[in-house]
């Protein structure tokens, strides 16, 4: 501008010049964002989704939002997600013996909000995410990051993921909030977890997947209410090392609309868990828009080795536990799901923005063997997801 | 009756036979244009991630195991 008002021909030139390279770089700029391939795009989205929980002493409502926007392709995604949990009824010393006072009612809320980045790059895949989550007794801040490639002509992905957990652990007594230290020194239970994962498309109906997981836990591990049958308070171990190796198979059935999908998961840790999870899954698309699975899992774990059946421990035991995840026990899990595609709707006037949206009912049965003091659990969720 | 299936012996050895074929497998390589049954929304590991993030939370709550719910970018190249 300020070239134009002092022009003369020579002027004119560079200004003319000035113009072209800025038209130019215009130009690149609106290829670059606008005129990427379609398969780079991927579509925002806002999913709404609301869990229910129910056992003998606790029942929870944790509805989740959920919304993604890529700014401007996949090359970079931001996505926010916030998550209540509404306990309306149940024991903060959940689990807790009959004989030691059993569960007293507590409600309780906790509020969760993660921040998540990624990004596409080629073969690459990078991720990152910031979580804080906060109650009454408990603040937890986590973090995680993840890497993933595709390899062998995008036939498989190699993924690498790490996260760690820096929770403050507390306890509410005579209205006041003191740190829980355990038989530890700090309140800082401290979580670190690295995944490596491998999928693989095995054949052209097969994929097939690994994944190795290792977690390494210290700080205060037990509950600060819960009691054993004598009234002291748990000890648990300040560390937990933690591993586990699962995979994967999904087979699209030939000549069928059915798909199935074995899991299998082993488990160990230096607690004296061992555990077996076997899920078994099949997907069957039985209308144009619907999809029904139905869901079978069992698991089994053995005892942590200082568990007490009875409950009673001698006075010089330094380990003392009454959490029933640490007992030997098993469960069945039926459950189904249904998932209806409402690009059907979406033809009708003023609904067009339905396209690409989905409704989902989830619902899952946990019956577990008689000495696990839990009881059996009832999951369900109903969601509704939609592109923007 | 025990409810375990087998000894956690055997299963180690299950498991790492499991990973020894699928390495096996890996050799094998699927050419994009073999890839359309692949790239149906039921066959992708990553479609589940909310429900799986629930299923999770609730299982490290009851369960002294953990894991089993994949890791980021776990899908394969099919979309």
């Amino acid at each position: 501008m300020r070239l134009r008002l002092t022009g003369g021909a020579p002027r004119r030139g560079v200004v003319m010049r000035v113009m072209r390279v800025m038209r130019v770089m215009l130009a690149m700029l609106v290829i670059l964002i606008a005129g990427v391939p379609r398969a780079l795009v991927a579509e925002d989205r806002m999913t709404v989704r609301g869990n229910y929980y129910r056992e003998a002493s606790t029942r929870v409502l944790a509805p989740v939002v959920y919304v993604e926007k890529d700014v401007p392709d996949e090359r970079f995604t931001v996505g926010a997600e916030y998550l209540l949990d509404a306990v309306t009824s149940a024991s903060i010393g959940a689990g807790a013996a009959a004989v030691t006072g059993g569960d007293f009612l507590f409600t309780e809320y906790r509020h969760e909000t993660t921040l998540r980045l990624s990004s596409k790059l080629r073969n690459w895949s990078l991720g990152g995410y910031f979580r804080y989550s906060t109650e009454s007794d408990w603040i937890s801040r986590s973090f995680g990051l993840s890497v993933a490639r595709e390899l062998f002509n995008r036939a498989g992905t190699l993924s690498l993921s790490y996260s760690g957990n820096f929770d403050s652990v507390n306890k509410i007594f005579a209205g006041r909030v003191l740190p829980w230290t355990s038989t530890g020194t700090s309140n800082l239970q401290q979580v670190n977890y690295l995944g490596v994962g491998y999928t693989h498309a095995l054949h052209r109906r097969l994929l097939g997947g690994l994944l190795f997981e290792g977690i390494v836990a210290t700080g205060p591990q037990d509950n600060p209410y819960r009691q054993v049958r004598d009234g002291l308070p748990e000890s648990h171990p300040l560390l937990r090392r933690r591993g586990a190796i699962s995979g994967f198979l999904r087979w699209a059935v030939p000549r069928t609309p059915l798909v199935l999908e074995p899991r299998y998961r082993l488990y160990g840790d230096d607690w004296g868990i061992a555990a077996h999870g076997l899920d078994l899954r099949a997907h069957v698309r039985f209308l144009k828009r619907v999809v029904l699975r139905g869901r079978y899992r069992f698991y089994s774990q053995s005892g942590a080795y200082f568990w007490a059946e009875d409950g009673y421990y001698p006075a010089t035991a330094i380990y003392r536990t009454a959490d029933p995840k640490m007992t030997r026990f098993h469960s069945h899990t039926p459950g189904a799901e249904l998932t209806i595609e409402l690009d059907g709707l979406a033809r009708l006037r003023g609904l067009k923005w339905l396209r690409g949206a989905w409704v989902q009912a989830t619902y899952n049965h946990v019956l577990v063997s008689k000495n696990y003091r839990f009881g059996d659990a009832r999951l369900g969720s109903l969601a509704f997801s939609v592109p923007f | 009756m025990s409810p375990w299936p087998m000894s956690t012996a055997r299963s180690s050895l299950l498991a790492l036979g499991a990973a020894l074929a699928l390495a096996a497998a890996a050799c094998a390589t699927v050419k994009p244009s073999e890839r359309e049954v692949l790239s149906r929304p039921e066959m992708n590991p990553a479609s589940e991630g909310l429900e799986e993030q629930f299923q999770s939370h609730v299982e490290s709550a009851r369960e002294g195991g953990f894991g089993g719910h994949g890791a980021a970018g776990g899908g394969c190249g099919c979309g």
